[in-house]
């Protein structure tokens, strides 16, 4: 049906021509499905607009509550979500392929269902959140707290699965070298097993602080006000309309693409490319 | 007091198992531990270099019981397959970590000159590049120099070069060879490859199932095994089922499908027992019918050819004997003897090689 | 290999094709319905029955806060033929246009009522001390969480506080909404009030301020406020205008919660919308909504009737000038 040309010697290991034009339609489908909303989104605004909507305080004190809970949320993800992938990747038990399935739950919870669940536990009466705040005078129902709780939830199986598949791309025998070495356990951990893992736990915190950042079902339930970058946004287009709405939506697309720049660079930017160490 | 005691040393490790596992390393000998896969001679390294727990049994190096103790305060220098070193660290860094790790235990601490080391291993220009880009040799004198910095009282290699091709392996061998000779440093070496062990062993040890099959300075091992799965794992091609006639004085009578061979001397077997002869292939000397015997004319027998399977140098010869034979030699004497499948041959084997194994 | 590949293509490519076409008439026409959320209960039991009488026409309903959904038209272009919201207001105010903006609607009719209450469950504090005389110092108190929408994006948000104040001027009890208020701070405030009924039942806030509707339809305890002040009866219209909440979009007077619904002016599909809206203002839509907590107009009214589709001019009357 198709005049399929003869395979080309010069192919590579891409093979024929035809799988190179493949290969360019798919990645082009797939540029365009992310590109054509954002630059629509991007080209209703003008310098204008946006300095307009900048200006607003409670838009930017929405941006600045975001981007602060989202990085607690990856920091709180790394301290909490690495060590338990290590776990993951090394220990052998009974039930741990359930385990890390239960890891992986979170992102098949519809997001209101989830924040409903977590009002439960963290809420006034709830079997965490009333002990925390009797105890500790700690409230997750609209604080800080709340939001980095809801935002963990959502994006913690990110940090936990890179890391996990980083760690297991590290080859023990180095860690047993690194012992005999002389090294304590922690100390092959800091300085063998962490750095040659970092490039994909990098990643893991990176795609936590993103999830994070755009959560808005499962935090709206806890916590409404303080009104996130997400929430605000929907309160916007409430009052004044999808153009005013856009014009901060655009402002946390730009406060996003900034950071991940600036996180891929001090993840990736200092170290040479390590091999696999096999 | 020698360098390395295990004794009655036991575990169980999922598929892996040591059973009762006993011997002894004199100090600054090399022991090569040799055995099939799943014999579980990297259990043993791995258990010796501190990472799995005995249920039974002690550990001592140097006189110096270390059981109980952490693999990071048993002072094992260990070399793993394609040697380990730290991809994200230079050449430097990687042998500087082996000094400064032991900065908390051991010999207070000679700051170790990580420059002169690097260069008396022949790598101080390598001292910046990374470990991807270095060749074997390269990678092994730099993983030695790692692990000679950390001042071990013993060195565990685990089929370091099993996954190189035959001139690296035999490059590097010769290296290791020289390198464990000149520092008098007991090393325990694991493989599958008993080309290693002439290289490299003093001592030998045959591994199979987990337990310790025969244990030995390597000439008496190689030469005497003392049962069939020995004789295998020494790659004995030719291992006969056979009856001992008498095993009395300084050779024994052996009696192998109907013939009666003269073999080496039985030792304790009593007579008329069922026993395997085992003899290797290069011993069987291979003649034109008419021609005189060179050398022990022991046994002589009259052989048909019934496959020839050139290996380069060598050959390797299928024979029929009125039992099957196996016969090595070197391709060149190929033609001169007329071996081709069919022609008859007379093979001659020297008591001493023909060894009497318990079944 | 390649033609059964190539005629499986051209297949799947048909059937894309003709899954996108417009039906034609004679296929089941369907109604893309906006309404308020609190009418999810009772119009997917208006549906119901509109569908066995007219099995030809298949209702899709849509619920989400007034405002919103009023803008999902508006600003999203989403496509919708009737558009039903729980303040009678947010019609002419986003849909009429003027000031350069697209005219989606022209009238409305208003078709059943409400009232604003509190309502709480058993676990609430002080739930068997409350009553309909001591309400407004038993919410005052410290301790008591109390649950509303946000007045800048939600009516019930706005009614809540006008109802306060009309009550503060009611029981001549000055401050009253204030401290009342200060037990609704912003934490326990959401986009619109359906969302802190699971809040409520968790037992995060105490009492939560909501519509009758909503009490009966979720059996929640509701407290009985008195007419005057729960804005639910046009007659006390003059009244109710002096009880004022400041929101962002500016200062709102009190008005009777009135529902009112209209048909989008790019429908395609009037003629069933227009039978749509009739089935709600006859007999049988009528019973469903009282049953579930409405008050209902008989008949009911319409504003700007001289634009109203000649079918549904018969329904109405006026809309009451007070």
């Amino acid at each position: 049906m198709i005049a399929v040309p003869r395979p080309w010697r010069g192919g590579g290991s891409l093979g024929s021509p035809l799988v190179v034009l493949a290969a360019w339609l798919c990645g082009g489908v797939l540029l365009a499905f992310i590109l054509l909303p954002l630059l629509q989104l991007v080209a209703v605004q003008t310098v204008g607009t946006l300095l307009e909507a900048a200006r607003a305080t409670d838009v930017q004190s929405a941006l600045m509550l975001s981007v602060a809970a989202s990085i607690l949320t990856a920091l709180v993800a790394g301290l909490f979500g690495v060590p338990f992938a290590y776990f993951l990747a090394r220990a052998d038990f009974v039930g741990k392929s359930a385990v890390a399935a239960i890891v992986d739950v979170p992102l098949t919870v519809p997001h209101t269902v989830a924040g409903i669940a977590l009002l439960m536990v963290f809420g006034r009466h709830g079997i965490i959140g009333g002990p925390a705040e009797d105890f500790l005078g700690l409230r997750f129902w609209g604080t800080l707290a709340g939001i980095v709780v809801a935002m963990l939830f959502v994006s913690l199986p990110y940090t936990v699965n890179a890391a996990r598949i980083a760690f297991e791309g590290v080859d023990p025998r180095l860690e047993m070298v690194a012992r005999t070495l002389g090294l304590g356990p922690w100390r092959v951990l800091a300085r063998i097993t962490v750095p040659l893992a970092w490039r994909g736990i990098a990643t893991g915190l990176t795609l936590t602080f993103a999830r994070s950042i755009s959560e808005f079902g499962a935090v709206v339930i806890l916590v409404y006000y303080p009104m996130t970058a997400p929430v605000q946004i929907y309160e916007m287009f409430l009052r004044y309309g999808i153009e005013e709405a856009s014009a901060v939506a655009v402002l946390l697309l730009i406060i996003s693409l900034a950071l991940f720049i600036l996180f891929r660079h001090v993840a990736y930017g200092r170290r040479p490319v390590a091999g696999s160490g096999r | 007091m020698t360098a390395l005691t295990v004794t009655g040393l036991s575990l169980r490790l999922g598929d892996f198992a040591l059973d009762d596992v006993s011997f002894t390393l004199p100090a600054n000998d090399v022991m090569v531990v040799l055995g099939p896969n799943g014999a579980g001679k990297s259990v043993l390294l791995e258990t010796i270099a501190g990472f799995h727990r005995v249920v039974r049994g002690r550990i001592a190096i140097g006189g110096r019981d270390i059981t109980a103790l952490p693999p990071e305060r048993r002072r094992v220098g260990f070399v793993v397959q394609n040697f380990g070193l730290f991809p994200h660290l230079s050449v430097a860094h990687n042998v500087a970590l082996g000094a400064r790790g032991h900065r908390q235990d051991g010999p207070p601490a000679a700051r170790v000159d990580i420059a002169a080391l690097l260069e008396r291993f022949g790598i101080a220009h390598l001292a910046n590049a990374s470990p991807t880009v270095l060749s074997p040799g390269e990678k092994q004198r730099a993983a030695l120099a790692r692990a000679e910095a950390s001042h071990p009282d013993l060195f565990l290699l685990d089929e370091p070069f099993a996954a190189l091709d035959a001139p690296a392996r035999a490059q590097l061998r010769l290296e290791l060879a020289r390198f464990l000779r000149e520092r008098r440093l007991p090393a325990l070496f694991v493989t599958h490859d008993y080309v290693d062990v002439a290289a490299l062993g003093d001592q030998l040890a045959l591994m199979r199932g987990g337990r310790i099959i025969q244990c030995g300075v390597v000439d008496e091992v190689f030469r005497r095994p003392v049962s069939r799965a020995a004789a295998d794992i020494l790659g004995f091609e030719n291992q006969l089922v056979g009856r001992l006639e008498s095993g009395e004085g300084r050779s024994a009578r052996v009696v192998v499908a109907g013939r009666m061979l003269h073999a080496a001397a039985a030792g304790g077997t009593p007579a008329d027992a069922d026993i395997y002869v085992a003899i290797r292939a290069e011993n069987v000397c291979l003649a034109r019918p008419a021609t005189p015997p060179k050398g022990a004319a022991d046994n002589r027998l009259t052989a048909t050819v019934v496959a020839l399977e050139p290996l380069g140098a060598l050959t390797k010869v299928t024979l029929d004997c009125g039992f099957p034979l196996i016969a090595c030699l070197m391709s060149r004497d190929v033609p001169d003897i007329g071996l081709v499948a069919g022609a008859t041959v007379t093979a001659t084997i020297a008591a001493a090689d023909i060894h009497v194994v318990a079944p | 290999m390649k033609k059964p590949i190539g005629i499986l293509l051209l297949a799947a490519l048909a059937t894309l094709t003709v899954g996108g076409t417009p039906v034609s008439a004679a296929e089941p026409t369907t109604l893309s319905v906006f309404a308020a959320g609190t009418l999810a209960v009772p119009f997917k039991q208006v549906d119901e029955l509109f569908e066995k009488n007219y099995p030809d026409i298949t209702v899709q309903p849509q619920f989400g806060g007034s405002v919103k959904m009023a803008r999902q038209i508006t600003d999203l272009h989403q496509g919708a033929d009737i558009l039903a919201v729980a303040d009678y207001y947010v019609i002419p105010k986003y849909l009429f246009g003027g000031d350069g903006k697209t005219a989606y609607a022209d009238w409305y009719i208003g078709f059943v009522r409400n009232a604003i209450t509190f309502v709480y469950t058993d676990k609430s504090k002080f739930a068997d001390a409350i009553t309909p005389k001591n309400w407004y110092s038993v919410l005052a108190r410290k301790g008591v969480e109390i649950g509303r929408s946000n007045p800048d994006t939600d009516p019930s948000g706005y009614q809540t506080v006008q109802m306060l104040n009309l009550a503060e001027k009611f029981y001549s009890s000055p401050g009253l909404a204030d401290k009342i208020l200060a037990n609704a701070p912003l934490v326990n405030m959401r986009d619109t009030e359906t969302s802190l009924i699971s809040a409520l039942q968790l037992g995060q806030i105490d009492y939560l301020a909501i519509y009758r509707s909503d009490a009966l339809q979720h059996h929640l305890k509701l407290l009985n406020l008195p007419a005057k002040i729960n804005l639910s009866d046009p007659n006390y219209a003059s009244f109710y205008a002096q009880g004022v909440a400041h929101t962002k979009n500016g200062d709102l007077a009190g008005k009777p919660i009135v529902y009112a619904i209209t048909i989008v002016a790019n429908s395609t599909k009037k003629a069933a919308a227009e039978k749509f809206v009739a089935f709600l203002l006859g007999p049988e839509g009528r019973k469903v909504m009282s049953s579930d907590g409405f008050g209902t107009f008989s008949p009911a009214y319409a504003a700007n009737p001289e634009k109203l589709p000649p079918t549904l001019k018969p329904l109405v009357k006026p809309w009451p000038t007070s």
